[in-house]
Protein backbone atom coordinates (compact mmCIF):
# COMPACT_ATOMS: atom_id res chain seq x y z
CA UNK A 1 0.00 0.00 0.00
CA UNK A 2 1.23 3.72 -0.43
CA UNK A 3 2.35 4.58 2.60
CA UNK A 4 3.67 8.05 3.61
CA UNK A 5 6.40 7.47 6.72
CA UNK A 6 7.67 11.01 7.01
CA UNK A 7 7.57 14.85 6.69
CA UNK A 8 9.78 17.45 6.80
CA UNK A 9 8.50 21.03 6.99
CA UNK A 10 10.58 24.17 5.85
CA UNK A 11 9.44 27.76 6.12
CA UNK A 12 6.14 26.03 5.05
CA UNK A 13 2.82 28.20 6.34
CA UNK A 14 3.58 28.41 10.06
CA UNK A 15 6.16 25.57 10.57
CA UNK A 16 10.13 27.49 10.27
CA UNK A 17 11.38 23.63 10.64
CA UNK A 18 9.46 20.17 12.10
CA UNK A 19 9.17 17.17 11.28
CA UNK A 20 6.40 14.54 11.44
CA UNK A 21 6.63 10.75 11.38
CA UNK A 22 3.72 8.51 11.14
CA UNK A 23 3.62 5.04 12.75
CA UNK A 24 0.39 3.70 11.94
CA UNK A 25 -2.58 3.54 8.80
CA UNK A 26 -4.60 6.16 11.10
CA UNK A 27 -3.06 9.44 12.45
CA UNK A 28 -4.88 12.14 13.99
CA UNK A 29 -3.41 16.01 13.99
CA UNK A 30 -4.87 17.66 16.96
CA UNK A 31 -4.52 21.32 18.59
CA UNK A 32 -6.45 24.69 19.01
CA UNK A 33 -7.18 27.00 16.03
CA UNK A 34 -4.78 28.41 14.38
CA UNK A 35 -2.10 26.18 15.45
CA UNK A 36 -1.90 24.51 12.09
CA UNK A 37 -3.39 21.13 11.50
CA UNK A 38 -5.10 21.84 8.16
CA UNK A 39 -1.55 22.92 7.01
CA UNK A 40 -0.40 19.49 7.36
CA UNK A 41 -2.99 18.50 5.48
CA UNK A 42 -2.19 20.68 2.95
CA UNK A 43 1.42 19.63 2.26
CA UNK A 44 0.72 16.12 2.52
CA UNK A 45 -1.74 17.74 -0.69
CA UNK A 46 1.03 19.39 -1.66
CA UNK A 47 3.39 16.56 -2.02
CA UNK A 48 0.67 14.50 -4.13
CA UNK A 49 -0.47 17.57 -6.77
CA UNK A 50 2.49 19.93 -6.33
CA UNK A 51 0.21 22.19 -4.80
CA UNK A 52 -2.17 23.65 -1.98
CA UNK A 53 -5.44 22.46 -2.34
CA UNK A 54 -6.49 25.91 -0.56
CA UNK A 55 -4.31 28.25 -2.04
CA UNK A 56 -3.46 28.96 -6.00
CA UNK A 57 0.08 31.13 -5.29
CA UNK A 58 3.08 29.13 -4.25
CA UNK A 59 3.69 32.17 -2.64
CA UNK A 60 1.06 32.18 0.12
CA UNK A 61 2.08 28.98 1.82
CA UNK A 62 5.37 30.21 2.57
CA UNK A 63 6.03 31.06 6.34
CA UNK A 64 5.31 35.19 6.96
CA UNK A 65 8.46 37.16 6.37
CA UNK A 66 10.71 34.37 4.62
CA UNK A 67 11.28 33.62 1.18
CA UNK A 68 10.95 29.98 -0.47
CA UNK A 69 9.92 26.81 1.42
CA UNK A 70 10.72 23.12 0.84
CA UNK A 71 8.63 20.17 1.74
CA UNK A 72 9.76 16.70 1.83
CA UNK A 73 7.80 13.64 2.16
CA UNK A 74 9.14 9.93 2.60
CA UNK A 75 6.45 7.57 0.57
CA UNK A 76 7.02 3.79 1.04
CA UNK A 77 5.01 1.57 -1.88
CA UNK A 78 5.04 -1.79 -2.61
CA UNK A 79 8.21 -2.38 -0.50
CA UNK A 80 9.38 0.26 -2.29
CA UNK A 81 10.93 3.88 -1.03
CA UNK A 82 10.04 7.03 -2.79
CA UNK A 83 10.96 10.19 -1.42
CA UNK A 84 9.07 13.41 -2.73
CA UNK A 85 10.52 16.98 -1.98
CA UNK A 86 8.57 20.30 -3.66
CA UNK A 87 11.43 23.10 -2.95
CA UNK A 88 10.19 26.82 -3.74
CA UNK A 89 13.17 28.87 -4.33
CA UNK A 90 13.76 32.46 -3.48
CA UNK A 91 13.29 33.33 -7.10
CA UNK A 92 10.08 31.99 -6.88
CA UNK A 93 10.81 28.88 -9.01
CA UNK A 94 9.23 25.28 -8.11
CA UNK A 95 10.89 22.39 -8.21
CA UNK A 96 9.64 19.06 -7.60
CA UNK A 97 11.76 15.88 -7.75
CA UNK A 98 11.22 12.03 -6.80
CA UNK A 99 13.53 9.58 -5.90
CA UNK A 100 16.26 12.35 -6.25
CA UNK A 101 15.41 12.95 -9.72
CA UNK A 102 13.96 16.58 -10.67
CA UNK A 103 10.50 16.51 -13.16
CA UNK A 104 10.36 18.44 -16.24
CA UNK A 105 6.91 19.15 -15.86
CA UNK A 106 5.23 18.59 -12.69
CA UNK A 107 1.89 16.93 -14.74
CA UNK A 108 3.65 13.54 -14.94
CA UNK A 109 3.81 13.58 -11.10
CA UNK A 110 0.39 14.01 -11.23
CA UNK A 111 -1.42 10.39 -10.34
CA UNK A 112 1.36 8.53 -8.61
CA UNK A 113 0.76 9.44 -5.27
CA UNK A 114 -2.90 9.79 -5.13
CA UNK A 115 -4.71 11.07 -2.50
CA UNK A 116 -8.36 12.55 -1.26
CA UNK A 117 -9.21 15.41 0.34
CA UNK A 118 -12.39 16.03 2.28
CA UNK A 119 -12.43 19.71 3.78
CA UNK A 120 -14.95 21.89 5.59
CA UNK A 121 -15.29 24.73 2.87
CA UNK A 122 -15.92 21.59 0.22
CA UNK A 123 -19.48 21.69 0.15
CA UNK A 124 -19.52 24.45 -2.29
CA UNK A 125 -18.97 21.51 -4.53
CA UNK A 126 -22.53 20.79 -4.26
CA UNK A 127 -23.80 24.61 -3.94
CA UNK A 128 -21.32 26.61 -5.63
CA UNK A 129 -19.97 26.84 -9.10
CA UNK A 130 -19.30 24.78 -11.74
CA UNK A 131 -15.97 25.41 -11.93
CA UNK A 132 -15.66 23.70 -8.66
CA UNK A 133 -17.13 20.52 -9.84
CA UNK A 134 -15.14 20.74 -13.35
CA UNK A 135 -12.10 20.85 -11.35
CA UNK A 136 -13.63 17.89 -8.86
CA UNK A 137 -14.00 15.83 -11.95
CA UNK A 138 -10.73 17.09 -13.78
CA UNK A 139 -9.22 16.08 -10.69
CA UNK A 140 -10.36 12.55 -10.22
CA UNK A 141 -9.68 11.49 -14.10
CA UNK A 142 -6.46 13.03 -14.17
CA UNK A 143 -4.82 11.09 -11.26
CA UNK A 144 -6.16 8.06 -13.60
CA UNK A 145 -5.36 8.85 -17.03
CA UNK A 146 -2.15 11.00 -17.55
CA UNK A 147 -3.07 11.60 -21.00
CA UNK A 148 -6.29 13.30 -19.60
CA UNK A 149 -4.04 15.40 -18.09
CA UNK A 150 -2.24 16.80 -20.83
CA UNK A 151 -5.26 16.91 -23.49
CA UNK A 152 -6.80 19.15 -20.53
CA UNK A 153 -3.55 21.49 -20.57
CA UNK A 154 -3.46 21.66 -24.02
CA UNK A 155 -7.44 22.20 -23.89
CA UNK A 156 -6.87 25.24 -21.84
CA UNK A 157 -3.70 26.62 -23.82
CA UNK A 158 -5.89 26.35 -27.06
CA UNK A 159 -9.11 27.84 -25.06
CA UNK A 160 -6.78 30.74 -24.22
CA UNK A 161 -5.66 31.46 -27.79
CA UNK A 162 -8.94 31.24 -29.31
CA UNK A 163 -10.31 33.92 -26.84
CA UNK A 164 -7.38 36.45 -27.28
CA UNK A 165 -8.23 35.67 -30.98
CA UNK A 166 -11.54 36.40 -31.13
CA UNK A 167 -10.66 39.61 -29.23
CA UNK A 168 -8.36 40.31 -31.40
CA UNK A 169 -10.88 40.59 -34.07
CA UNK A 170 -13.21 42.74 -32.35
CA UNK A 171 -10.61 44.92 -31.55
CA UNK A 172 -9.33 45.22 -35.08
CA UNK A 173 -12.49 45.02 -36.73
CA UNK A 174 -11.35 41.85 -38.82
CA UNK A 175 -12.48 38.30 -38.93
CA UNK A 176 -9.78 35.58 -40.03
CA UNK A 177 -12.44 32.44 -40.12
CA UNK A 178 -9.26 30.20 -41.88
CA UNK A 179 -7.02 30.70 -38.47
CA UNK A 180 -10.22 30.05 -36.39
CA UNK A 181 -11.09 26.97 -38.23
CA UNK A 182 -7.50 25.72 -37.20
CA UNK A 183 -7.69 26.81 -33.93
CA UNK A 184 -11.38 24.96 -33.79
CA UNK A 185 -9.95 21.83 -34.97
CA UNK A 186 -7.17 21.84 -32.16
CA UNK A 187 -9.82 22.42 -29.88
CA UNK A 188 -12.10 19.22 -31.33
CA UNK A 189 -9.55 17.05 -30.80
CA UNK A 190 -8.80 17.66 -27.18
CA UNK A 191 -11.96 18.27 -26.75
CA UNK A 192 -13.26 15.29 -27.83
CA UNK A 193 -10.90 13.47 -25.73
CA UNK A 194 -11.68 15.23 -22.35
CA UNK A 195 -15.00 14.32 -23.23
CA UNK A 196 -15.72 10.88 -23.97
CA UNK A 197 -13.22 10.35 -20.68
CA UNK A 198 -15.50 12.57 -18.48
CA UNK A 199 -19.02 10.93 -20.52
CA UNK A 200 -18.10 6.81 -19.77
CA UNK A 201 -16.79 8.07 -16.00
CA UNK A 202 -19.82 8.70 -14.93
CA UNK A 203 -22.19 5.87 -14.78
CA UNK A 204 -19.69 4.11 -12.56
CA UNK A 205 -18.95 6.94 -10.60
CA UNK A 206 -22.83 7.41 -10.51
CA UNK A 207 -22.97 4.06 -8.87
CA UNK A 208 -20.18 4.24 -6.24
CA UNK A 209 -22.10 7.60 -5.03
CA UNK A 210 -25.20 6.22 -4.54
CA UNK A 211 -23.85 3.14 -2.44
CA UNK A 212 -21.52 5.44 0.04
CA UNK A 213 -24.75 8.03 0.27
CA UNK A 214 -27.34 5.09 1.67
CA UNK A 215 -23.94 3.63 3.94
CA UNK A 216 -23.19 7.49 5.29
CA UNK A 217 -26.89 8.68 5.53
CA UNK A 218 -28.02 5.30 6.62
CA UNK A 219 -31.09 5.16 4.48
CA UNK A 220 -31.58 4.18 0.11
CA UNK A 221 -32.44 7.66 -1.03
CA UNK A 222 -31.95 8.69 -4.94
CA UNK A 223 -29.55 10.70 -5.64
CA UNK A 224 -27.75 10.30 -8.63
CA UNK A 225 -25.13 12.65 -10.35
CA UNK A 226 -25.44 12.93 -14.07
CA UNK A 227 -23.11 14.24 -16.11
CA UNK A 228 -23.86 17.92 -18.70
CA UNK A 229 -22.48 18.18 -21.66
CA UNK A 230 -24.22 19.85 -25.01
CA UNK A 231 -21.46 17.53 -26.57
CA UNK A 232 -23.79 14.89 -25.42
CA UNK A 233 -26.30 15.95 -27.96
CA UNK A 234 -24.01 16.70 -30.74
CA UNK A 235 -20.26 16.83 -31.43
CA UNK A 236 -18.05 19.79 -30.68
CA UNK A 237 -17.94 20.74 -34.44
CA UNK A 238 -21.05 21.35 -34.58
CA UNK A 239 -21.44 23.11 -31.59
CA UNK A 240 -18.13 25.53 -32.23
CA UNK A 241 -19.84 26.24 -35.73
CA UNK A 242 -23.01 27.08 -34.59
CA UNK A 243 -21.72 29.53 -31.86
CA UNK A 244 -19.48 31.28 -34.21
CA UNK A 245 -21.13 34.23 -34.90
CA UNK A 246 -22.03 34.40 -31.28
CA UNK A 247 -18.32 33.98 -29.85
CA UNK A 248 -17.28 36.70 -32.33
CA UNK A 249 -19.73 38.77 -30.66
CA UNK A 250 -18.79 38.40 -27.16
CA UNK A 251 -15.51 37.74 -27.63
CA UNK A 252 -14.83 34.07 -26.30
CA UNK A 253 -15.57 30.67 -26.69
CA UNK A 254 -18.73 30.35 -25.42
CA UNK A 255 -19.09 26.45 -26.01
CA UNK A 256 -17.32 23.86 -24.85
CA UNK A 257 -15.71 21.09 -22.45
CA UNK A 258 -14.67 24.11 -20.36
CA UNK A 259 -18.82 24.37 -19.67
CA UNK A 260 -19.52 21.68 -18.78
CA UNK A 261 -21.09 20.54 -14.96
CA UNK A 262 -22.10 17.68 -12.72
CA UNK A 263 -25.92 17.78 -11.90
CA UNK A 264 -26.86 16.47 -8.80
CA UNK A 265 -30.49 15.23 -8.18
CA UNK A 266 -32.74 13.65 -5.79
CA UNK A 267 -35.99 12.57 -6.61
CA UNK A 268 -35.17 13.97 -9.61
CA UNK A 269 -35.09 17.31 -8.02
CA UNK A 270 -32.39 19.20 -8.19
CA UNK A 271 -30.46 18.77 -4.81
CA UNK A 272 -29.26 22.25 -4.75
CA UNK A 273 -32.70 23.37 -4.01
CA UNK A 274 -34.03 20.38 -1.56
CA UNK A 275 -31.49 19.06 0.20
CA UNK A 276 -30.87 19.59 3.85
CA UNK A 277 -27.50 20.69 5.10
CA UNK A 278 -27.18 17.24 6.41
CA UNK A 279 -27.92 15.96 3.36
CA UNK A 280 -25.55 17.96 1.30
CA UNK A 281 -22.83 16.94 3.72
CA UNK A 282 -24.16 13.30 3.18
CA UNK A 283 -23.30 13.68 -0.71
CA UNK A 284 -20.30 15.83 -0.66
CA UNK A 285 -18.55 12.26 1.39
CA UNK A 286 -20.01 10.41 -1.09
CA UNK A 287 -18.72 11.74 -3.81
CA UNK A 288 -15.04 12.16 -2.23
CA UNK A 289 -15.46 8.87 -1.16
CA UNK A 290 -16.54 7.34 -4.53
CA UNK A 291 -13.54 9.28 -5.97
CA UNK A 292 -11.14 7.34 -3.26
CA UNK A 293 -12.98 4.18 -4.43
CA UNK A 294 -12.22 4.54 -7.86
CA UNK A 295 -8.77 5.85 -7.58
CA UNK A 296 -8.32 2.18 -5.71
CA UNK A 297 -9.59 0.29 -7.87
CA UNK A 298 -7.86 1.86 -11.08
CA UNK A 299 -4.14 2.02 -9.25
CA UNK A 300 -4.84 -0.97 -7.61
CA UNK A 301 -3.75 0.63 -3.88
CA UNK A 302 -5.18 2.55 -1.64
CA UNK A 303 -5.07 6.60 -1.77
CA UNK A 304 -4.36 8.58 0.99
CA UNK A 305 -7.24 10.23 2.89
CA UNK A 306 -6.80 13.27 4.48
CA UNK A 307 -10.12 14.70 6.06
CA UNK A 308 -10.01 17.90 7.47
CA UNK A 309 -11.59 18.74 10.74
CA UNK A 310 -14.36 16.43 9.75
CA UNK A 311 -16.13 15.87 13.28
CA UNK A 312 -17.41 19.08 12.35
CA UNK A 313 -19.53 17.64 9.92
CA UNK A 314 -22.02 14.60 10.74
CA UNK A 315 -23.89 13.85 13.69
CA UNK A 316 -22.55 11.40 16.29
CA UNK A 317 -23.70 7.99 13.81
CA UNK A 318 -22.76 8.88 10.78
CA UNK A 319 -19.12 10.02 11.88
CA UNK A 320 -19.19 6.41 13.18
CA UNK A 321 -20.05 4.91 10.11
CA UNK A 322 -17.83 6.94 8.03
CA UNK A 323 -14.90 6.57 10.33
CA UNK A 324 -15.39 2.71 10.82
CA UNK A 325 -15.25 2.91 6.92
CA UNK A 326 -12.31 4.87 6.20
CA UNK A 327 -10.53 3.58 9.24
CA UNK A 328 -10.83 -0.24 8.42
CA UNK A 329 -12.41 -1.19 5.79
CA UNK A 330 -11.10 1.14 3.28
CA UNK A 331 -7.12 0.00 3.65
CA UNK A 332 -5.04 3.17 3.16
CA UNK A 333 -3.19 5.52 5.51
CA UNK A 334 -5.80 8.23 6.77
CA UNK A 335 -5.02 11.52 8.34
CA UNK A 336 -7.64 13.20 10.15
CA UNK A 337 -7.70 17.02 12.68
CA UNK A 338 -9.29 17.57 14.86
CA UNK A 339 -9.13 20.65 17.91
CA UNK A 340 -10.26 17.83 20.89
CA UNK A 341 -7.42 15.00 21.60
CA UNK A 342 -10.13 13.67 23.78
CA UNK A 343 -12.91 13.41 21.30
CA UNK A 344 -11.00 11.38 18.91
CA UNK A 345 -9.24 9.19 21.87
CA UNK A 346 -12.51 7.77 22.02
CA UNK A 347 -13.99 7.59 19.32
CA UNK A 348 -11.38 5.15 18.03
CA UNK A 349 -11.49 3.58 21.28
CA UNK A 350 -14.85 2.45 20.68
CA UNK A 351 -14.31 0.95 17.66
CA UNK A 352 -11.07 -0.47 18.48
CA UNK A 353 -8.71 1.21 15.73
CA UNK A 354 -5.14 1.66 16.82
CA UNK A 355 -4.49 5.47 16.39
CA UNK A 356 -1.51 7.60 16.62
CA UNK A 357 -2.42 10.70 17.72
CA UNK A 358 -0.44 13.98 17.32
CA UNK A 359 -1.21 16.88 19.77
CA UNK A 360 0.38 20.39 18.65
CA UNK A 361 0.71 23.42 20.34
CA UNK B 1 29.67 50.97 6.94
CA UNK B 2 26.59 50.62 6.28
CA UNK B 3 26.82 46.92 5.85
CA UNK B 4 27.51 46.67 9.28
CA UNK B 5 24.53 48.80 10.51
CA UNK B 6 22.83 46.16 7.96
CA UNK B 7 23.66 42.95 9.91
CA UNK B 8 23.46 43.84 13.32
CA UNK B 9 19.42 44.90 12.88
CA UNK B 10 19.03 40.96 11.37
CA UNK B 11 16.45 40.12 13.64
CA UNK B 12 14.47 42.93 12.01
CA UNK B 13 13.06 40.99 9.04
CA UNK B 14 12.60 44.24 6.52
CA UNK B 15 16.52 45.25 7.07
CA UNK B 16 17.80 41.29 5.76
CA UNK B 17 15.16 41.71 2.70
CA UNK B 18 16.86 44.80 1.77
CA UNK B 19 19.61 42.91 0.99
CA UNK B 20 17.97 39.70 -0.40
CA UNK B 21 15.23 41.37 -2.51
CA UNK B 22 15.92 42.39 -6.50
CA UNK B 23 14.75 45.66 -5.66
CA UNK B 24 18.05 46.57 -3.78
CA UNK B 25 19.80 46.56 -7.14
CA UNK B 26 17.03 48.72 -9.12
CA UNK B 27 18.38 51.32 -6.45
CA UNK B 28 21.91 50.64 -7.71
CA UNK B 29 23.71 54.23 -7.06
CA UNK B 30 26.12 55.42 -9.26
CA UNK B 31 29.21 58.15 -9.12
CA UNK B 32 28.79 58.61 -12.74
CA UNK B 33 25.90 59.08 -15.26
CA UNK B 34 27.66 57.51 -18.10
CA UNK B 35 28.51 54.61 -16.19
CA UNK B 36 24.50 54.69 -15.32
CA UNK B 37 23.58 55.01 -18.79
CA UNK B 38 25.61 51.94 -20.09
CA UNK B 39 24.63 49.81 -17.55
CA UNK B 40 21.14 50.56 -17.91
CA UNK B 41 21.46 49.99 -21.96
CA UNK B 42 22.78 46.52 -21.28
CA UNK B 43 20.14 45.56 -18.72
CA UNK B 44 17.53 46.00 -21.76
CA UNK B 45 19.03 43.03 -23.69
CA UNK B 46 17.10 39.55 -22.89
CA UNK B 47 19.09 37.79 -20.41
CA UNK B 48 20.97 40.91 -18.62
CA UNK B 49 20.11 41.68 -15.46
CA UNK B 50 21.48 44.96 -13.37
CA UNK B 51 24.81 43.23 -12.03
CA UNK B 52 25.60 41.37 -15.06
CA UNK B 53 24.81 44.68 -17.32
CA UNK B 54 27.58 46.24 -14.56
CA UNK B 55 30.25 43.96 -15.09
CA UNK B 56 30.28 43.84 -18.73
CA UNK B 57 30.25 48.32 -18.54
CA UNK B 58 33.21 47.69 -15.97
CA UNK B 59 35.23 45.69 -18.01
CA UNK B 60 34.33 47.40 -21.10
CA UNK B 61 36.18 50.25 -19.15
CA UNK B 62 39.39 48.20 -18.24
CA UNK B 63 39.69 47.58 -22.38
CA UNK B 64 41.75 50.05 -24.70
CA UNK B 65 39.50 52.29 -25.59
CA UNK B 66 39.66 51.66 -29.28
CA UNK B 67 39.00 48.08 -28.75
CA UNK B 68 35.54 49.51 -27.25
CA UNK B 69 35.02 52.05 -30.28
CA UNK B 70 35.28 48.61 -32.88
CA UNK B 71 33.07 46.80 -30.45
CA UNK B 72 30.78 49.61 -30.44
CA UNK B 73 31.20 49.97 -34.44
CA UNK B 74 30.56 46.71 -34.87
CA UNK B 75 27.24 46.58 -33.28
CA UNK B 76 26.11 49.46 -35.29
CA UNK B 77 26.98 48.92 -38.81
CA UNK B 78 25.42 45.37 -38.06
CA UNK B 79 21.97 46.76 -37.61
CA UNK B 80 22.34 49.41 -39.92
CA UNK B 81 23.45 47.28 -43.16
CA UNK B 82 21.82 43.91 -42.07
CA UNK B 83 19.16 42.48 -44.70
CA UNK B 84 16.68 40.17 -44.66
CA UNK B 85 16.52 37.94 -47.95
CA UNK B 86 14.10 38.77 -49.68
CA UNK B 87 13.36 35.32 -50.32
CA UNK B 88 13.61 33.45 -47.36
CA UNK B 89 13.57 36.53 -44.64
CA UNK B 90 16.69 34.86 -43.10
CA UNK B 91 18.99 37.54 -42.19
CA UNK B 92 21.94 38.02 -45.14
CA UNK B 93 24.65 40.57 -46.58
CA UNK B 94 22.84 41.16 -49.56
CA UNK B 95 19.68 40.84 -51.56
CA UNK B 96 19.48 37.64 -51.66
CA UNK B 97 21.32 35.16 -49.01
CA UNK B 98 23.79 33.05 -49.71
CA UNK B 99 21.27 30.23 -49.30
CA UNK B 100 19.18 31.08 -51.21
CA UNK B 101 21.81 32.03 -54.08
CA UNK B 102 23.74 28.93 -53.71
CA UNK B 103 22.76 26.88 -57.22
CA UNK B 104 23.62 23.58 -55.61
CA UNK B 105 20.92 23.87 -53.24
CA UNK B 106 17.28 22.48 -54.50
CA UNK B 107 14.83 25.32 -54.70
CA UNK B 108 11.68 23.43 -55.10
CA UNK B 109 12.38 21.83 -51.16
CA UNK B 110 11.56 24.19 -48.72
CA UNK B 111 12.18 24.01 -44.49
CA UNK B 112 9.63 26.17 -42.90
CA UNK B 113 10.65 27.65 -39.51
CA UNK B 114 10.35 29.53 -36.91
CA UNK B 115 13.53 32.12 -36.81
CA UNK B 116 16.55 32.39 -38.03
CA UNK B 117 18.21 30.23 -34.89
CA UNK B 118 16.46 27.43 -36.56
CA UNK B 119 18.12 27.93 -39.64
CA UNK B 120 21.52 27.92 -38.16
CA UNK B 121 20.66 24.41 -35.83
CA UNK B 122 19.37 22.72 -39.22
CA UNK B 123 22.33 23.83 -41.52
CA UNK B 124 24.53 22.43 -38.40
CA UNK B 125 23.14 19.23 -39.07
CA UNK B 126 24.18 19.50 -42.96
CA UNK B 127 21.55 17.26 -43.99
CA UNK B 128 19.44 19.71 -45.30
CA UNK B 129 20.24 20.94 -48.83
CA UNK B 130 16.88 22.38 -50.03
CA UNK B 131 16.10 26.09 -48.85
CA UNK B 132 14.68 27.84 -45.97
CA UNK B 133 11.44 29.47 -45.20
CA UNK B 134 12.19 31.96 -41.94
CA UNK B 135 8.57 33.11 -40.31
CA UNK B 136 9.72 34.95 -38.02
CA UNK B 137 7.18 33.63 -35.11
CA UNK B 138 4.34 31.49 -34.78
CA UNK B 139 0.71 32.04 -34.29
CA UNK B 140 -0.08 32.91 -31.49
CA UNK B 141 -2.90 35.51 -30.43
CA UNK B 142 -2.06 35.26 -26.61
CA UNK B 143 1.09 37.02 -27.65
CA UNK B 144 -0.46 39.27 -30.02
CA UNK B 145 0.49 37.50 -33.04
CA UNK B 146 -1.32 36.48 -35.95
CA UNK B 147 -0.84 35.32 -39.49
CA UNK B 148 -0.54 39.00 -40.72
CA UNK B 149 2.78 39.22 -38.76
CA UNK B 150 4.41 36.35 -40.10
CA UNK B 151 5.76 36.63 -43.73
CA UNK B 152 3.39 33.66 -44.73
CA UNK B 153 2.39 35.91 -47.75
CA UNK B 154 5.71 35.70 -48.43
CA UNK B 155 6.22 31.97 -48.36
CA UNK B 156 3.03 31.64 -50.78
CA UNK B 157 3.98 34.09 -53.25
CA UNK B 158 7.47 31.90 -52.86
CA UNK B 159 5.77 28.24 -53.64
CA UNK B 160 3.88 29.73 -56.71
CA UNK B 161 6.51 31.62 -58.27
CA UNK B 162 9.62 28.94 -57.84
CA UNK B 163 7.11 25.79 -58.10
CA UNK B 164 8.34 24.71 -54.89
CA UNK B 165 7.69 20.84 -54.50
CA UNK B 166 8.09 19.53 -50.64
CA UNK B 167 7.09 22.44 -48.07
CA UNK B 168 8.97 20.60 -44.53
CA UNK B 169 7.94 21.98 -41.25
CA UNK B 170 10.04 22.11 -38.63
CA UNK B 171 8.47 24.09 -35.97
CA UNK B 172 8.27 23.27 -32.33
CA UNK B 173 6.26 20.59 -31.25
CA UNK B 174 3.72 22.98 -29.67
CA UNK B 175 -0.18 23.91 -29.35
CA UNK B 176 1.35 27.01 -31.50
CA UNK B 177 3.69 25.44 -33.71
CA UNK B 178 0.62 23.27 -34.53
CA UNK B 179 -1.63 25.90 -35.69
CA UNK B 180 0.84 27.47 -37.85
CA UNK B 181 1.23 24.17 -39.92
CA UNK B 182 -2.20 24.14 -39.68
CA UNK B 183 -3.00 27.19 -40.91
CA UNK B 184 -0.30 27.02 -43.71
CA UNK B 185 -1.33 23.60 -44.86
CA UNK B 186 -5.21 24.63 -45.12
CA UNK B 187 -3.83 27.84 -47.11
CA UNK B 188 -2.16 24.99 -49.36
CA UNK B 189 -4.59 22.66 -49.70
CA UNK B 190 -5.98 23.15 -53.12
CA UNK B 191 -2.45 23.25 -54.32
CA UNK B 192 -0.33 20.44 -55.99
CA UNK B 193 2.37 20.26 -53.03
CA UNK B 194 4.02 17.61 -50.56
CA UNK B 195 3.91 19.00 -47.13
CA UNK B 196 5.45 17.28 -44.49
CA UNK B 197 6.92 17.85 -40.85
CA UNK B 198 9.82 17.01 -38.96
CA UNK B 199 9.59 13.80 -37.05
CA UNK B 200 8.16 14.04 -33.15
CA UNK B 201 8.82 11.40 -30.63
CA UNK B 202 11.53 9.69 -28.81
CA UNK B 203 14.64 11.67 -28.96
CA UNK B 204 17.66 10.19 -29.33
CA UNK B 205 19.76 9.16 -26.13
CA UNK B 206 16.25 9.56 -24.52
CA UNK B 207 14.44 6.90 -22.22
CA UNK B 208 11.00 5.55 -22.59
CA UNK B 209 10.44 5.36 -18.95
CA UNK B 210 10.64 9.33 -18.66
CA UNK B 211 9.09 10.10 -22.17
CA UNK B 212 5.36 11.21 -21.23
CA UNK B 213 2.80 9.34 -22.65
CA UNK B 214 1.44 11.15 -26.12
CA UNK B 215 4.78 11.43 -27.21
CA UNK B 216 5.23 7.70 -26.65
CA UNK B 217 2.10 7.59 -28.38
CA UNK B 218 2.91 9.68 -31.12
CA UNK B 219 6.12 7.51 -31.69
CA UNK B 220 4.28 4.14 -31.82
CA UNK B 221 1.67 5.99 -34.57
CA UNK B 222 4.61 6.97 -36.68
CA UNK B 223 7.00 3.80 -35.91
CA UNK B 224 10.28 3.63 -38.38
CA UNK B 225 11.04 0.73 -40.57
CA UNK B 226 14.44 -0.81 -38.99
CA UNK B 227 15.86 -0.42 -42.03
CA UNK B 228 15.59 2.85 -42.32
CA UNK B 229 17.89 3.78 -39.28
CA UNK B 230 20.02 1.08 -40.63
CA UNK B 231 20.95 2.73 -44.20
CA UNK B 232 21.61 6.03 -42.62
CA UNK B 233 24.84 4.38 -41.06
Amino acid sequence: MLFLQSLQLVQFKNYSHQTFRFEGPVTAITGANGIGKTNVLDAIHYLCFTKSYFQSGDGMNVQHGMQGFRIEGQFTLAGEALPVSIVLRETGKKEVSCNGSLYEKFSHHIGRFPCVMIAPDDVELIIGGSEMRRSFLDTVLSQMDAVYLQQLISYNKILQQRNSFLKSCAQTQTRNNALLDVLDEQLIAAGTYIFTKRNDFLPGFNEQVLQFYSSIAGKAEPVAVTYESKLRETSLENLLQQCREKDYQLQRSTTGVHRDDLYFSMNDEPFKQTASQGQRKSLLFSLKLAEAEVLKQQKGFAPLLLLDDVFEKLDQERMHNLLNYVCSQFGGQVFLTDTHPERMKNAFADMQIPLQLIELG
Amino acid sequence: MQLHLLLQQRSNSAAVILILHPSYFRSMSFSSTLLEQAVNEFAKLPGIGKKTALRLVLHLIKQPAEETQFFADTLARMRKEIKFCTKCCNVSDTEVCNICSNIARKKQIVCVVENIRDVIAIESTQQFNGLYHVLGGVISPLDGIGPDQLTIEALLHRIKEDEVEELIFALNPNIQGDTTLFYISKKLKDQPIKITTIARGIAFGGELEYADELTLARSLQNRQPVASYVSMK
